[in-house]
């Protein structure tokens, strides 16, 4: 809706999509045959810069080829996306309700509330150390980093969500006989839905971002182990080839959230 | 009293909340064997005196933070200088935007903590490593929020400043780039806060120096006490930085009340 609006404009300069398409795709090429020429006239040394034709090799050959870091990059995947996937959704999910309850229910969000308040401005990512001294290095660790780095978010915006709730539509709610749980289903939830999908998408940057920390510090697989392993051999292929993917899933996860939040959130406005 | 009470209610729950997590803290410290795992808040505080009194690997507590402070602060103010025009610009002409959209979108939804290892082998374990991540850790959300803010300015002040006979240039400067400042201050309050996690991730790999250091060197010494010190000092200085850049908002655009 908006877009329509921009393309009114008297200000912006209107071009007609075919050229903009050409600018784009004129850019990234430009941007491709200048990173593959820094490589091949070697004013970037091969052993820090891979240029685009070897990445793209190196994720093919990477698909079934297990060296140099022991697995193939579909098992890295795996093994990030399963960790990443149920930690987010265990902690997101618990973090959502908790966040709508406290925002409700007095009594619980003056207990919770400033207890957040403390544990907010540490990042997660400093969390690493003291959870590597008490799980080791391994599943354990990394589950509780991930969940807390979903869940913080999770519960500060769904508490933010249904605290906004308009005071009118709780007044109607009760004017009509309404209980106070069926306040807080039938009102309360659906006003703070939009408010509860931001807390889960930036759950799941946080999420995401920090599994790549965790597996760059202490783990055995994983798509942040892979490209410390690049590093360690100096395969910037490889690290490369690792980004990519990581940004690829980032990305493709953010996309799965905000076709939910369509879904769910019909006719409203974020 | 009881009404000084209700003034500050909020803040008297967060006090009593803060009291009482210290308290259990010690008390929980003292009866059971927890200590182990988790130090007590006593030691914390030794801690951090004897850390900030004497020094921690060659450097005192205040000359870690200042360390990591400074990083931030480089990389953040080179963020805002070219990230800010450039999201405006993307913003204002589609023709900028298509040009630099593809390679940024690419870059985008890469974690700045993903960039470590390549940023180790380019520029070693110095300090440009830490400074190029933080950069790009703050330079993302500030393009990004101001290419957001400047796309959804209100028409109808365009227009109006249009039909007062405004030029473009005076458009963009004098009614569209004002109207963005809210947004692009989210972005910059975004970005120092991404910028301040990803110092923390950056010191934890072949550093010397800086907070991050601190609880990684923490862990390489099997030391709960220095992590959790360690750790405090990341979330203040973190809540820190966050409450000055929200001051610096209200003096430079007063005319923001919510987003």
């Amino acid at each position: 809706m908006t877009s329509s609006k921009i393309k009114e404009r008297g200000v912006m300069n209107k071009s007609p999509r075919i050229i903009l398409f050409l600018i784009s795709l004129f850019s990234f090429l430009l941007f491709l045959s200048i990173w593959e020429y820094l490589v091949d006239s070697g004013t970037m040394s091969s052993r820090i810069l891979a240029s685009p034709r070897e990445v793209v090799a190196t994720a093919i050959i990477k698909l079934t080829d297990t060296a140099p870091d022991g697995a193939t990059l579909p098992q890295h995947i795996q093994s990030s996306m399963i960790l990443a996937v149920t930690g987010y959704v265990v902690a997101a999910g618990f973090g959502a309700i908790l966040g709508l309850l406290m925002g409700w229910f007095k009594r619980v969000d003056r207990i919770v509330q400033p207890l957040f308040e403390i544990f907010r401005p540490i990042p997660p990512i400093s969390w690493i150390p003291l959870s590597i001294l008490w799980f080791g290095i391994g599943l354990q660790a990394k589950a509780f980093i991930i969940f807390y780095a979903a869940f913080v978010p999770s519960v500060i915006n769904s508490y933010a969500g249904i605290k906004m709730t308009d005071p009118t539509l709780i007044n109607v709610g009760k004017t009509c006989g309404a209980s106070n749980f069926k306040i807080f289903f039938r009102i309360g939830i659906p006003y703070a839905l939009p408010m509860v999908f931001t807390g889960l998408r930036l759950s799941l940057n946080s999420a995401w971002m920090t599994l790549v920390g965790a597996e760059l510090l202490a783990a055995t697989s994983g798509l942040g182990y892979m490209i410390q392993m690049g590093r360690s051999y100096g395969r910037p292929d490889i690290i490369i080839v690792g980004m990519l993917v990581i940004g690829l899933l980032g990305a493709l996860m953010s996309f799965v959230l905000t076709k939910a939040e369509h879904h769910y959130n019909r006719g409203r406005k974020a | 009293m009881k009404n000084l009470f209700y003034k500050h209610e909020s803040f008297f729950y967060t006090l009593f909340t803060i009291i009482t997590l210290i308290v259990v803290w010690q008390i929980a410290s003292m009866t059971t064997s927890m200590t182990k795992v988790f130090p007590a808040p006593q030691a914390v505080v030794e801690k951090l005196y004897e850390m900030s009194t004497g020094t921690f690997a060659k450097y005192s507590l205040f000359e870690h933070i200042a360390i990591s402070l400074e990083r931030v602060l480089i990389a953040f103010l080179a963020a805002v200088v070219l990230g800010i025009p450039l999201g405006l610009f993307m913003g204002w002409s589609d023709k900028v935007d298509a040009f630099v959209k593809p390679i940024f979108e690419i870059v985008r939804p890469i974690p700045p903590i993903a960039w470590i290892p390549l940023a180790i082998l380019w520029f070693g374990v110095g300090e440009t490593p830490k400074i190029a991540l933080c950069f790009l850790a703050s330079f993302i959300p500030a393009v990004v929020n101001s290419y957001t803010g400047i796309k959804y300015v209100n028409p109808l002040l365009l227009d109006v400043a249009l039909t007062l006979g405004a030029k473009p240039r005076s458009v963009f400067l004098e009614v569209a780039v004002p109207s963005a400042l809210p947004a692009i201050f989210a972005g910059l309050q975004n970005g120092i806060s991404v910028g301040w996690m990803t110092v923390v991730a950056a010191e934890m790999f072949g550093a010397t120096s800086g907070v991050g250091f601190i609880i990684l060197k923490g862990q390489d010494l099997s030391n709960p006490t220095i992590i959790v010190s360690g750790m405090i000092v990341i979330g203040l200085l973190g809540a820190l930085i966050s409450i000055i850049i929200r001051l610096l908002e209200r003096v430079i655009c007063p005319w923001k009340r919510e987003i």
